[in-house]
């Protein structure tokens, strides 16, 4: 069985008269251990997948079950709680609170968990190493690059060990080093650390770190190429 | 779980001004409670301490409520201590007060003259006034008077005005201070007390407006009322101490609930003050609580977090607020027609101008908060 597995999810919007379907009747399975990108025009409803995958919003129809959890019927309390144990979320503009350090930032997360402050403190020092800004931990956002504070934002993201990590257009506002800076980052987690995860983006070239990519247009998916996975768009095989 | 204690501290930083312009606003508010509060306690207080229960005071029937305008013969004292038994009485000496009371106006040596409380007294007023306590100099000799804590108060001017061995003018005569004393905050405090025949004389008057009688227990005062009701040539009536400023308290009522009323309307406003602040302080951070939200944070806990925020504010003006309360406001004197009194600043001044404090900041909060959790998540995060 997949890690995450959405079977015939469907979202609609209205907009006064009109309805849109970013969503229709889509499958998707991800293994455990995948980098999947998701590509797709403005507006074709890739926030609106990542955040059905990240419990942030319900489907109005189909399931998605995460780690063998049906988080489609989870009440809002439990949701929370699951997102806190199974997810870690990286942002476009990486949402760093200003007035925390880096190291609070990426403490943030852990609080909710049920671990000792020794813990707490060694994950913290583990996420902030494998961004590579352990020298940083006191700094404030506004003193740090833009990578860097997206570093912090990645950090804060698996630190507390998700099932899965998905990231909105994790480069959209990086220039061309930082953004290859990321990338590295991300793929050597997705590697080295066997961090599942999905990924939003409109750049073709940051797409082409993951090792499935995947593209959503008229609330499909289309052409969907795959360099080392087995999956499509089917999902009839399995890891 | 909830939000770690720095984020809420911290973020008042984020606009210091905006904070401190609150922070001013919240003190200003929760000061003027303190002042309001204390207003209404001091004049509570001086109307409760002044009615002694076991007292009983007889004075004229034609006078309505107001003793300034009774008049009784100077027979009474006497005709009173022979018929009743009521009266406590030790070494031969009656305890009751025969007292000449009036408003007249006096001339300090400053010159300013202004409406005086006089009191015209023999030496036993202490043993039923039982609150006056002589706090310097001595007891006044013809010629002398003697001055309440509060006096210069009531009169309008500075203390030093009335300080022992100055002279005061009144009822076109000079008088000399020779002692001051205090009464436990009962209205005494703000009157002159001298020599009852002295001031009769000063007066051309040869009548008493009241007796004042210390009565053996609570009980004995109806041997009194039945005295007055008997003897109705002598047109008299008796009301215990204690009723007697209970009535006064009624005719102050409007004052009170003037009082509550405004500072209903200050925490009113104050509460405007903490919704400015909060509702500012959250537009820019509609994101960043969506954020915490997405990182398992329930909203429960980001709005006890925000609450904080308005709770650090409010507690600190709270304090500010109370600190200067109890140092500078707490005793501060005031004019009032029927005297002075001290603005009190007590426990329930404390309580009351603290509770108002804080729940400036917790409503202040509240409102900006759950407009701030309402929305999705999903859209909170496309916000900018
Ligand atoms: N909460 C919402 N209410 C109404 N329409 C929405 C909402 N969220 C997204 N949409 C619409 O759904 C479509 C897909 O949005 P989104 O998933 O954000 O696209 P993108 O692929 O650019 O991330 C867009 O047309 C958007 O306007
Ligand atoms: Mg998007």
């Amino acid at each position: 069985m997949a890690l995450v597995e959405l079977q015939n999810v469907s979202k609609q919007f209205t907009k006064g008269e009109q309805t849109i379907t970013p969503l229709d009747h889509i499958d998707l399975h991800i293994a455990e251990g995948e980098f999947v990108s998701l590509m797709g025009p403005s507006g074709s409803g890739k926030s609106t997948l990542l955040n059905l995958v990240s419990g942030i919003d319900r489907p109005d129809s189909g399931s998605i079950v995460v780690n063998g959890t049906d988080i489609s019927q989870l009440s809002r309390g439990k949701l929370a709680d699951w997102r806190a144990k199974n997810l870690g979320y990286i942002f476009q503009t990486h949402n760093l609170i200003p007035v925390l350090t880096a190291y609070e930032n990426i403490e943030l997360p852990t609080l909710l968990l049920k671990q000792t402050a020794q813990e707490r403190q060694r994950r913290v020092q583990l996420a902030m190493e494998a961004v590579g800004l352990s020298d940083r931990a006191d700094h404030y956002p506004r003193q740090l690059s833009g990578g860097q504070e997206q570093r912090v934002g990645i950090a804060r993201a698996i630190v507390t060990h998700p099932k899965i990590v998905v990231a909105d257009e994790p480069t959209g506002s990086l220039d061309v080093n930082t953004s290859q800076q990321i990338q590295v980052l991300l793929q050597r987690l997705n590697q080295q650390l066997g961090i599942t995860m999905l990924m939003v983006t409109h750049d073709t070239e940051v797409a082409s770190i993951a090792s499935r990519q995947l593209r959503l247009d008229q609330g499909k998916f289309v052409d969907e190429r795959s360099s080392t996975s087995t999956f499509c768009e089917g999902g009839q095989s399995d890891a | 779980m909830l939000l770690p204690w720095e984020y809420g501290v911290r973020n008042l930083a984020r606009r210091p001004i905006h904070s401190g312009l609150t922070l001013f606003a919240l003190t200003t508010v929760t000061l003027l409670i303190f002042v309001v509060v204390g207003f209404i306690r001091g004049l509570e207080r001086s109307l409760a301490v002044s009615g002694d229960p076991n007292v009983m005071l007889v004075y004229s029937l034609t006078s309505e409520e107001n003793i300034e305008n009774s008049s009784i013969s100077a027979q009474i004292p006497d005709l009173l201590a022979a018929s009743l038994s009521a009266t406590v009485k030790h070494f031969g000496i009656t305890h009751h007060s025969p007292e000449l009371y009036l408003g007249s106006r006096v001339t300090t040596a400053d010159q300013s003259p202004g409406l005086g409380l006089v009191r015209g007294v023999t030496p036993t007023a202490p043993l039923v006034r039982r609150t006056v306590r002589m706090t310097e100099g001595t007891w006044p000799q013809p010629g002398e008077v003697m001055v309440g804590r509060l006096a210069a108060t009531k009169l309008g001017v500075p203390t030093e005005v009335l300080k022992i061995g100055n002279q005061i003018e009144m009822e076109g005569q000079a008088w000399q201070i020779s002692g001051t004393f205090a009464a436990e905050g009962a209205s005494f405090e703000s009157e002159i007390w001298c020599d009852l025949s002295d001031l009769q004389t000063a007066t051309k008057r040869q009548d008493l407006s009241l007796v004042a009688m210390l009565l053996k227990d609570r009980t004995a005062s109806s041997e009194v009322d039945l005295f007055c009701m008997e003897r109705k040539d002598l047109e008299l009536r008796a009301v215990r101490e204690s009723e007697y400023y209970q009535t006064l308290q009624q005719h102050y009522r409007p004052v009170r609930i003037l009082g509550w009323l405004i500072v209903g309307l200050v925490a009113t406003a104050g509460i405007f003050a903490g919704l400015n602040l909060m509702y500012g302080a959250l537009a820019g951070r509609i994101r960043e609580l969506a954020m915490l939200q997405v990182l398992g944070y329930k909203r429960v806990a980001i709005l006890v977090s925000v609450v904080q925020e308005g709770l650090v504010l409010a507690s600190a003006a709270s304090l500010i607020a109370g600190t200067f309360a109890v140092c500078w406001i707490n005793g501060l004197t005031v004019r009032f027609t029927m005297g002075a009194f001290a603005l009190r600043i007590d426990s329930l001044a404390i309580l009351s101008g603290c509770a108002v404090g804080l729940l400036l900041g917790i409503l202040g909060a509240l409102p900006p908060a759950l407009k701030a959790l309402h929305a999705s998540v999903a859209i909170n995060l496309k916000a900018v």
